[in-house]
């Protein structure tokens, strides 16, 4: 995502804005939605901010391609990404609009998973057997409905602690529920490490008819539904009285305690919130799962959880839909099921993307360094190939239309192993010092880091792609965080001198 | 007195209290065994408890002094941990060493302390410097993004397989009897790591009291822009506090592997949670603390394993710390957060 | 023009979720479009494409890679024959990191059973993740055959659902080694006083109780406790053994961790009290407490296969991934007969493994399935005894 195109309501300088106010300067623009009853349907889409539009645009474009997505493609994309944009939705009331650091919340994804699987499914555990069918919709709500009870007696404690501590409390709590739904109790209620197994597929089940929902299509459909009425619903409490008080005691408890908000009371309300959705979350990927594991609610989750909604932009609803796009397609295209090229093409074409973005003003340099490249690269590969043969013959990894160019441009050692590692630590240290020099030092840098990096590249990296998914994915996060830490669609914080 | 210091020392007799009722109930009624098994288990504790302590060390330090809760310092540890093994492995490995057990052990803590000290500060540079103004959360991102980043690394550079230290072969089985051959038994391994752990943060305390440095830390944690309108460097102190933390974590990574042979490209996860609680119980922020909470989570850990049946050991731990937390929320020895209006 | 930025932002996301969508399987989804990959007809041309689903990140990366190697290494070594130049075999491997996330072996089922290219599949190695993934795999119409899934409910039908037909193991269940470790403990050692520590896992927690269960009825005083995965620090469940405990059964997986485990054993002074570990810790050079005993397959560490793979691999046996060898063998030996005529459809590799019948294999035995895609009978257990070199000697 390019950096430079923030749709926030307002466009930002980078950096704080001080002593504006957005939300005084929009009062007026407020007071007359409010006015518009009639119209209020029709002005809707009028009135929304372009964030919004996008989010019910985003599902709107995704929905045609649908029929030419294969199953696990859309498994893999369509059903996670709208599973974690959910998630990302509900955490979003906690730690966006409320402003509470809240690091147990893949715990009540794991209750809503878990009261789903219990109600409807059937359990042989320790010589007791829970067979309860529960139709669909009772199942879910009450897996909500606990969700949201649970969210108040964890939101409780965040009467006496704030920031921090907040989060390692709440932290415990995820930590506690994995570990409890580990250890088998005697009456096999959460069948410790085995987990629930047998778990329906979503039957609705009234006035004698049955629809069932157990297709990969049925569940991105039903999820597609779940997030919009959730985004429906969000929105409209965002710009609520309580969702105005939650972003007022954000800003400052303190001041908002003073204009009579109960902040403890609203608090514990956007935690009970967040739960209530994670709760829905859970029920549906259970049933998708078709059953539910401690291990599905580790602290990895969480990590991705909080990814999506840093990444989207805290406080913002697009944000979160397009955070969990982003974290979602990173994360499968570098799988190891998924070709290797398409991972390479989009390697080679970031890398270039980078030095353009970093040299940006002075094209003369971006010409330097690329043509550098390409010289040094031709230089090392004929000289190598004369001395030490065995350095260029190996093959290039299931490699697509770049196989000519990798062959007689990169070093291909016919057994890296060793040769790589190093390469790898040098190419660490080689950007560590690219970073510190400045101005034509950093553009003559470039060239053997580049060189080294492709190197890497093709002799390390590809070898294994679902450990580089996780590598690439860490330096994502460090760049996006220091190019933009408000996220992409998240708003710099106005500080009020 | 100062009202923040008796709070801390109620705190203190509360806990103090708490051990000794703990103590007691633990020789008279537990079930198994008495004041041997009891103590037995408090050595192991203090052992752990090093370790954790110079983990949260690190986390504490940074914390006081940039607010942060610096994520990827369990890794930090962790290749801390691999650095001693090359060393080791470079020397001759445990079963033939090149040179002197004592040099080797000496250069294995060097070499590890040096590495994730270089380590830490260009953690510090990449990921958190350009993050200074950002907003709190940015950071503890940037943070995941490292300890991603650098679990896999090692993941790729030093393969799926554990490396074994073998500590015991190294340097010995034998240990020091306490009241007889059916006494208290405490390795010289247990030793080593007790001796280093204390010698480590005796040198950090001083050099916190009476060096430059360390008054430009006690400054810069204090009020980051006055002490940079006094001519201090902000920048260069968080570096080097970085540097100091991430060095103390390298020791304790050293130590691990010593004590439990064998280290692993996860290992930091665990640890790092574990070092993050012990800061939080002693009170984040506080150097004292950070050390007396590591204590305290070994000490409870090692009993949990020792009283308790199953696995029980880090949802006591972690229950236990809900509770201090709920009670006492600014830790131990922290001072509660004044609000500035 | 805010409108256009946020149009062209949206068009852009779109557009790469799209073309990743469809660039990642642009060939499957045409075939897709034609027929279904369950039963579609494949051409099979000179090479043939098996999945192989096993842990290759996440905490237990360890072993998952060992298995990655093994079955990898029976596809190399096939691969490699003149015979069988027209007959090649691909593998594609899926990352199902057990420890971290069933999700992720749901994923991999649902990617192999769309690729239309794919017959069969060794793994996945868990056996929540066989749980998991089974109704991915049977929605596709592929056979799937485990080498470290050895949970007995698996295959009864129906506590943790049915996947006959589908799923195979060549792995024993726990039910088989339970007896073997239980009788050699009373009958050969005598011990009276035996400590089980299980890792919480339910591979563990499956031979723990099986153990347990039959030492109990024997009149063996027997005392469970638990450590987990992440454990390293033993010392103080250790001061918990009595000193007269004549044995410590530890049924894990990780033999680094049992390694780790006897040296604080002799650390503490405790030496003298036995290990008894079983088939996931049959580790030689990795597990090497002199005077262990370890319940396993009737390997022959001689074979030439394993002589040969320990040399290609730094003097690692690896051999908690032999079974995942067997299960590649299974695989690749059913898909080449189902495409003897050139085409294969699932349903025919499937009918081809379970009717594969192997005199001898590196487990040390025949192997054939019976219906519900256990091994047949002779899958015996050995006991091996940890020499002071390290090496594992079979005693019984």
């Amino acid at each position: 995502m390019p950096e430079n195109a923030p749709p926030t309501p307002e466009p930002t300088p980078p950096g704080m804005q001080i002593g504006v106010d957005t939300w005084v300067e929009q009062a007026d623009e407020r007071r007359q939605r409010r006015t518009g009853v009639g119209g209020r349907i029709s002005h809707l889409w009028e009135l929304l901010p372009p964030a919004g539009k996008l989010a019910f645009l985003t599902p709107a474009i995704i929905v045609p391609f649908l029929p030419f997505m294969n199953e696990a493609n859309l498994f893999n994309y369509g059903v996670f990404i709208l599973i974690y944009a959910l998630l990302a939705l509900g955490l979003n009331v906690v730690v966006g609009f409320a402003g509470l650091l809240d690091l147990g919340y893949v715990a009540f994804f794991g209750f809503g998973a878990y009261i789903y699987s219990f109600l409807s499914g059937t359990h042989h555990e320790k010589g007791h057997v829970y067979t309860h069918h529960w139709s669909a919709q009772y199942s879910i709500l009450l897996a909500v409905l606990i969700c949201a009870l649970l969210g108040l007696f964890l939101g409780s404690s965040s009467r006496r602690l704030l920031g921090d501590y907040l989060a390692i409390v709440t932290l415990f709590f995820g930590q506690a529920f994995v570990i409890f739904t580990n250890t088998t109790d005697p009456y096999g209620l959460t069948n410790g490490s085995n987990g629930l197994a047998n778990v329906d597929p979503l039957n609705f089940r009234a006035f004698g008819q049955t629809l069932t929902i157990s297709s990969v299509k049925g569940y991105y459909w039903f999820l597609l539904g779940c997030v919009v009425v959730v985004l429906i619903v969000l929105w409209c409490i965002a710009e609520s009285r309580t969702g105005r008080a939650w972003k007022a005691s954000r800003e400052d408890p303190l001041a908002a305690e003073m204009m009579g908000m109960p902040v403890n009371r609203l608090k514990i309300m956007a935690f009970s919130f967040g739960a209530a959705i994670a709760g829905l979350a859970g029920s549906v990927f259970a049933a998708a799962q078709t059953g539910a594991f401690p291990q599905n609610f580790s602290t990895q989750v969480l990590i991705l959880i909080y990814a999506v909604v840093i990444l989207g932009g805290t406080g913002s609803l697009t944000g979160m839909i397009v955070g969990a796009v982003a974290i979602i397609v990173s994360n499968q295209v570098l799988d190891s099921t998924s070709p290797p090229n398409n991972a390479r093409v989009i390697f080679y074409v970031a890398l270039i993307a980078g030095i353009v973005l970093t040299l940006k003003p002075s094209w003369r340099r971006i010409a330097v360094a690329l043509v550098g490249t390409a010289v040094f690269g031709l230089a090392v590969h004929a000289i190598v190939d004369a001395v030490w043969s065995r350095g260029t013959a190996g093959q290039v990894t299931s490699g697509g239309f770049l196989t000519g160019v990798i062959r007689h441009f990169v070093l291909l050692p016919t057994n890296p192993g060793r040769l790589a590692v190093y390469g790898y630590l040098l190419m660490i240290v080689l950007i560590v010092v690219l970073v510190q020099l400045k101005g034509w030092w950093r553009v003559v840098a470039y060239v053997p880091t580049l060189y080294l990096t492709a190197f890497v590249w093709e002799n390390l990296l590809i070898q294994n792609p679902a450990v580089t998914r996780y590598v690439l994915f860490g330096a994502l996060l460090i760049a996006v965080m220091t190019i933009r830490p408000q996220g992409l669609f998240g708003t710099a914080k106005v500080e009020i001198v | 007195m100062n009202p923040a210091l008796s709070q801390q020392l109620r705190n203190l007799a509360g806990l103090g209290l708490g051990l000794v009722a703990f103590m007691f109930y633990a020789v008279y009624f537990s079930p198994t065994q008495g004041w041997v098994f009891f103590f037995q288990l408090t050595v192991n504790g203090i052992i752990l408890g090093s370790i954790y302590a110079l983990i949260a060390l690190g986390y504490s330090m940074v914390y006081g002094i940039l607010k942060l809760l610096n994520f990827a310092h369990g890794d930090v540890y962790m290749i801390g941990s691999f650095i001693g093994f090359g060393v080791l492995t470079l020397l001759g490995g445990p079963l033939s060493p090149a040179i002197p057990v004592a040099l080797l052990v000496l250069c294995m803590f060097v070499v590890a302390m040096l590495g994730s000290g270089f380590l830490g500060l260009a953690i510090e540079r990449f990921a958190y410097r350009p993050l200074r103004d950002a907003p709190r959360i940015a950071p503890l991102i940037s943070a995941l993004g490292v300890a991603f980043f650098l679990e896999n690394s090692a993941l790729l550079l030093f393969g799926s397989q554990y490396r074994n230290y073998d500590g015991y072969d190294l340097i010995s089985y034998n240990g020091i009897h306490i009241g007889g051959d059916s006494g208290v038994f405490i390795q010289y391994l247990g030793v080593i790591v007790i001796v280093g752990a204390v010698l480590l943060m005796l040198a950090l305390l001083g050099l916190v009291r009476w060096t430059r440095l360390g008054k430009a830390m006690r400054a810069v944690s204090f009020d980051r822009e006055g002490a940079a309108m006094m001519g201090i460097d902000p920048d260069r102190v968080i570096a080097a506090t970085f540097f100091i933390g991430s060095a103390l974590a390298g020791a304790a990574g050293v130590m691990f592997g010593l004590l439990f042979s064998q280290i692993y490209y996860l290992i930091g996860f665990l640890a790092g949670l574990k070092g993050f609680t012990a800061a939080v119980v002693g009170g984040i922020g506080s150097i004292p603390g950070a050390m007396l909470g590591g204590l305290l989570v070994g000490l409870i850990e090692s009993w949990a394993k020792g009283y308790l049946n199953g696995n029980v050991s880090d949802l006591v731990v972690f229950g236990i710390l809900i509770g201090v937390m709920l009670v006492r929320p600014s830790g131990l020895l922290g001072t509660p957060a004044l609000q500035k209006v | 023009m805010r409108k256009y930025v946020v149009a062209a932002l949206a068009a852009a996301g779109v557009a790469a979720l799209a073309t990743a969508a469809f660039g990642s399987t642009s060939s499957q989804s045409r075939t897709s479009a034609a027929a279904s990959p369950a039963t579609a007809s494949v051409t099979c041309g000179k090479t043939r494409t098996i999945g192989l689903a096993a842990p290759i990140t996440g905490p237990a990366a360890a072993i998952g890679n060992q298995q990655v190697r093994w079955a990898k290494y029976y596809v190399k070594r096939w691969n490699a024959q003149k015979a069988n130049k027209n007959k090649q075999i691909k593998v594609v491997p899926g990352d199902t990191q057990l420890g971290v996330d069933t999700a992720f072996a749901v994923k991999v089922a649902k990617s192999f059973a769309s690729n239309s290219k794919l017959l069969g599949v060794v793994g996945p190695a868990g056996s929540q993740e066989v749980v998991a993934s089974t109704s991915s795999y049977k929605g596709g119409g592929l056979g799937f055959v485990s080498g470290s899934a050895t949970r007995t409910t698996l295959t009864d039908g129906h506590t943790d659902g049915n996947r006959r037909g589908f799923f195979f193991r060549t792995v024993p269940n726990d039910g088989a080694q339970a007896p073997v470790v239980a009788n050699w403990m009373t009958q050969k050692l005598k011990w009276k006083r035996v400590y089980i520590i299980d890792d919480q896992e339910t591979y563990s927690q499956g031979l723990a109780d099986g153990v347990q269960k039959i030492l109990a009825a024997r009149g063996v005083k027997v005392t469970r406790d638990s450590i987990s995965q992440t454990d390293s620090d033993f010392s103080s469940k250790i001061a918990k053994i009595p000193s007269n405990t004549q044995g410590i059964y530890i049924p894990w997986q990780l033999a680094p961790q049992a390694q780790g485990f006897g040296q604080q054993l002799q650390g503490a002074g405790k030496g003298h009290i036995k290990l008894f570990g079983s088939d996931g810790l049959f580790a030689p050079g990795v597990w090497k407490i002199a005077g262990s005993y370890d319940s396993a397959f009737p390997y022959n560490p001689k074979d030439p296969i394993v002589t040969s793979y320990i040399k290609a691999h730094k003097g690692n046996g690896e051999f908690f991934g032999l079974p995942s060898y067997v299960a590649a063998q299974v695989v690749v030996g059913a898909v080449t007969k189902a495409c003897a005529d050139g085409k294969a459809t699932r349903a025919e590799v499937r009918k081809d493994i379970a009717k594969t019948k192997l005199k001898t294999t590196i487990l040390g035995f025949p192997l054939s399935f019976a219906a519900s895609g256990e091994m047949r009978a002779p899958a015996t257990f050995g006991v091996f005894q940890i020499q002071k070199n390290g090496s594992f000697s079979r005693i019984g």
